[in-house]
């Protein structure tokens, strides 16, 4: 855990991080000032739970410097300068000020999952204890009718302020009957525009109900869209990958606990924090590719010395997304760590363009034009009507010997 | 009378609808109300892409849904008389993936699902530890588990949704290193259950062979046991305690028993009804009223899940506490927790056998994309029971795909006058709250049952 939090660190304090995070003085010093005032509104309101954050961290035995130490490296996560890491500890024990109702709709329950199975500095207790968890009708005490009622009596308590987070998309064929919850046998559609309603901002987390995800994949049976598709007239981010990373769940609730507002969203909704470079740009095998040696068949030399595994069908150079720098499972590892690749599974469509376990030679994609140092805005939508291939130069050079490949890629 | 209620805290949610005469429930119906359509959304699908689809049916057990396929479609290198070699390391760690899912799927089960509704039977203080979100023992159980899943992390990847097993191995090449952590993240989760879940040394539970042994426990599973013999949850839950197992592994055999007598599995024997499920494009009959199938055995409904492995495997502990309980709630959920004990003694002995100088993968002779038509099928022991794949391929697309997960053998509607498994388990019962936890004693995935 530690060691991949100081990797955060390291990433976006480089100056060689491949966005601008540097927004300017002046930007940074109205921003804190914002934050300070809002920490001190939220100080004064009550607390939703009676939970005293240090007390929390101290009694599962975490000590106040491997407490500061995530509080750095998630400063460095949000794209905040080292500055703003007092606000951010103070943000993390007001988290309980801000009440999350979680629903989940047409799902596998994949990202509730990768949220339980997170806990930095334990995210149990951040979470758990100390995040005002209003709503999840899989980890919550109350079944049945009760659920529905507490459910009822969150939105309307917490009217206009609550976050709602939702899981899985919504099936719009059929007029919706192929999803329905609760004994009234609502839609889920009909659910979402209730529940989103009075929110003070919708998070879909999930390729699923970010962009409709496997369920939306040809035919799509059930019609299946996403949030944004829905969801109009109030803020929606976008947290996608097949799951979501959990940190960055977390890091959209710290950012909107520290400025009461959304963090700055790319064209696709999703967070620049997460989603402004590429896992190409900070991948772990990028000197490989650079060098242009690349694992040509799994279990070959390549794969044992974990080279490159971009002509094994590794999708990074078109995926935006940090799973490169914050990894899964409290940063153990990430597809590519295995020698597997990456399937862009954080992408629209990524389920009928980028989905294929074969080599990118074969598959039906193009890499993206101009190199790999563009950021999302600049190509995010258009690489998906890119024609041409622009992989490094070295890496060109270097598949002359695979030169069949090269031109089925071309064709 | 008509009850209906929603059970929430599986995998998705459930609607049981009771019919009531003379206060016993004389009629119940289990409802899966939520459909994605993976069956149709494989359909002609270049046939790798499985390999990332099916994961993606269950975010619990997408370990078990990877493996499924993987073993379909080397199925059907065996059906064209060209069987792959797959090595002995890539074996062992795919099995070991699977194991610690089922894994960390039980200690969340026991502590997440099962038991904040057993503790609810009680109004004693000192359960308020089983409370969800709040709970020392939930919060506990929920970093062990976290702790334990890290394992698969290390050789697929992420977890959920990890996708490191491909037709001729896997594509992880761990390091001693590597094993060595996964030692330590399996060691970690005995500690738990020497401290916590059975309060007892894990050599002396191991041994166990009868319920006087299991009373020396002093921990979770014990007041699981105070609690459900209190509120007679060893006399209810029982079905037509008939058992079937699918898969084999190291340690779970295939076979099937009805009354006594175990016997071999003939997989043409396997059938699929829709008869009350809900059809995708047509308007609903009146008799549809769920998106599960029914799955059976010679026409027969079986349980599938650890109380029906222990059986077949001759696990003796839970084989005498069968013989005084039968298929009870009592002893479904103990033979799940008794499982978990197992498979971690098993797996740390299976990644201690891995031989990292073999190669993880061994390329096929040529792709399945050549091959003109072809069938593969598979069959696997998932946490919750028995999963099947089968896949129809043709010309490098896949003409049709078709899985059968456990929680539609033991949950699937009835067919005319016979009742499904789960069904037959509630029918006749005097409350809700007991229909509820009898219905949760089979540990249901209600997105593995519609996919
Ligand atoms: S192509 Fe994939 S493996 Fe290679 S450097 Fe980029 S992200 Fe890493
Ligand atoms: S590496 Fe790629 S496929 Fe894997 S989680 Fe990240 S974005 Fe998704």
């Amino acid at each position: 855990m530690v060691d991949s939090q100081d990797m955060v660190k390291k990433v976006f304090t480089q100056k060689s991080a491949r966005i601008d995070t540097n927004k300017g003085e002046e930007y940074y010093n109205c921003l804190f000032e914002n934050a300070k005032q809002r920490i001190s509104m939220l100080q004064k309101q009550p607390a939703l739970k009676d939970i005293d954050m240090i007390d929390v961290i101290e009694s599962e035995g975490i000590n106040r410097r491997d407490f500061m130490k995530w509080v750095s490296a998630t400063t460095a996560t949000l794209m905040l300068p080292p500055m703003f890491e007092p606000l951010v500890a103070q943000a993390t024990e007001l988290m309980n000020r801000v009440p999350v109702v979680w629903i989940e709709l047409q799902d596998c329950a994949g990202n509730s999952e990768a949220l339980l199975r997170s806990s930095a500095p334990t995210v149990d207790d951040l979470l758990f204890d100390v995040l005002s968890l209003e709503f999840h009708e899989t980890l919550q005490a109350a079944a049945g009718h009760d659920a529905d009622r507490q459910l009822e009596e969150a939105v309307e308590h917490f009217k206009g302020k609550y976050l709602l987070f939702v899981e899985g998309a919504i099936p719009m064929a059929n007029d919706g009957k192929y999803g329905t919850i609760g004994a009234s046998g609502e839609t889920f559609h009909e659910h979402l525009m209730r529940m989103s309603k009075d929110a003070a901002a919708v998070v879909a987390v999930g390729t699923c109900a970010t962009f409709g995800g496997i369920p939306a994949a040809a035919p799509n049976p059930t019609g299946a869209v996403g949030v944004m598709d829905l969801v109009k007239g109030k803020p929606v981010v976008n947290i996608p990958a097949c799951p979501a990373n959990p940190a960055n769940m977390v890091g959209v609730i710290l950012h909107f606990v520290l400025t009461g507002q959304i963090p700055e969203l790319d064209s696709l909704l999703r967070p620049k924090f997460a989603f402004g470079y590429r896992i190409h740009d900070n991948c772990e095998r990028r000197a490989h590719f650079d060098a242009g040696e690349f694992v040509e068949e799994w279990g070959d030399i390549g794969a044992q010395n974990n080279w490159c595994l971009y002509k094994v069908g590794c999708k990074g150079p078109m995926t935006f997304n940090n799973c490169s720098i914050i990894r899964y499972n409290e940063g153990t590892n990430w597809p590519v760590g295995v020698g597997r690749g990456c399937i862009g599974c954080s992408e629209p469509d990524f389920w009928d363009k980028y989905a294929y376990e074969r080599p990118m030679a074969n598959a039906n994609i193009k890499a993206p034009t101009g190199g790999v140092e563009k950021t999302v805005d600049e190509f995010g939508l258009g690489l998906l009507t890119a024609t041409t291939i622009g992989i490094g130069l070295h890496a060109v050079a270097s598949a002359i010997a695979g030169k069949k490949s090269e031109q089925n890629e071309e064709e | 009378m008509k009850t209906v209620d929603i059970v929430e805290r599986i995998e998705g949610e459930a609607k049981l609808v009771c019919s009531w005469k003379e206060n016993k429930i004389s009629d119940a119906r289990i409802e899966f109300l939520n459909f994605r359509g993976f069956e149709y959304i494989l359909q002609n699908k270049p046939i790798l892409d499985s390999l990332v689809y099916t994961p993606r049916i269950c975010g619990i057990c997408g370990q078990a849904h990877l493996k499924a396929t993987v073993e379909a479609l080397e199925n059907i290198y065996e059906n064209v008389n060209e069987a792959l070699v797959i090595t002995n390391k890539a074996k062992l760690l795919r099995e070991i993936g699977l194991n610690i899912e089922i894994i960390d799927s039980h200690i969340k089960w026991f502590y997440m699902f099962i038991m904040p509704d057993i503790a609810k039977l009680s109004n004693d203080i000192k359960y308020n530890k089983y409370e969800p979100l709040k709970g020392s023992l939930w919060l506990n159980a929920s970093r062990v588990a976290s702790e334990t899943i890290k394992a698969i992390a290390i050789i697929g990847g992420q977890w959920p949704h990890t996708s490191y097993m491909i037709p001729g191995g896997v594509m992880s090449d761990p390091t001693l290193f590597d094993l060595t952590s996964m030692q330590n993240y399996l060691e970690q989760a005995i500690i738990f259950f020497e401290n916590t879940l059975g309060g007892i040394d894990f050599e002396e539970y191991l041994a166990f062979s009868n319920m006087e042994d299991f009373l020396k426990t002093n921990g979770s599973l014990i007041d699981f046991k105070n609690i459900a013999f209190k509120n007679n949850l060893e006399k209810i839950g029982k079905a037509y305690d008939s058992h079937i197992v699918l898969g084999s592994s190291s340690l779970f055999e295939s076979g099937k028993i009805k009354i006594k007598n175990i016997s071999k599995i003939d997989s043409s024997k396997i059938s699929e009804s829709s008869i009350n499920t809900f059809k995708v494009n047509i308007s609903k009959k009146e008799n549809e009223y769920t998106w599960s199938k029914t799955a059976l055995y010679a026409n027969e409904f079986y349980e599938t899940g650890p109380l029906s492995r222990a059986l077949i495997s001759n696990r003796k502990f839970i084989k005498t506490i069968h013989k005084e309980y039968q298929d009870s709630v009592f002893t479904r959920v103990l033979a799940r927790m008794d499982e978990l004990a197992h498979l971690l003694y098993t797996t740390k002995k299976l990644i201690s056998k891995v031989d990292t100088s073999e190669p993880s993968f061994i390329k096929p002779k040529y792709s399945l994309n050549d091959i003109e038509t072809a069938i593969g099928s598979s069959f696997i022991e998932a946490s919750r029971g028995s999963l099947s794949h089968k896949v129809e391929v043709s010309k490098g697309l896949i003409k049709t795909y078709d899985v059968i997960t456990p929680t539609v053998w033991n949950l699937g509607p009835g067919i005319k006058d016979k009742y499904g498994v789960a069904q037959k388990a509630i029918v006749g019962l005097d409350s809700i709250s007991k229909a509820e936890i009898v219905l949760r004693s089979f540990d249901i995935c209600s997105v593995c049952t519609t996919h």
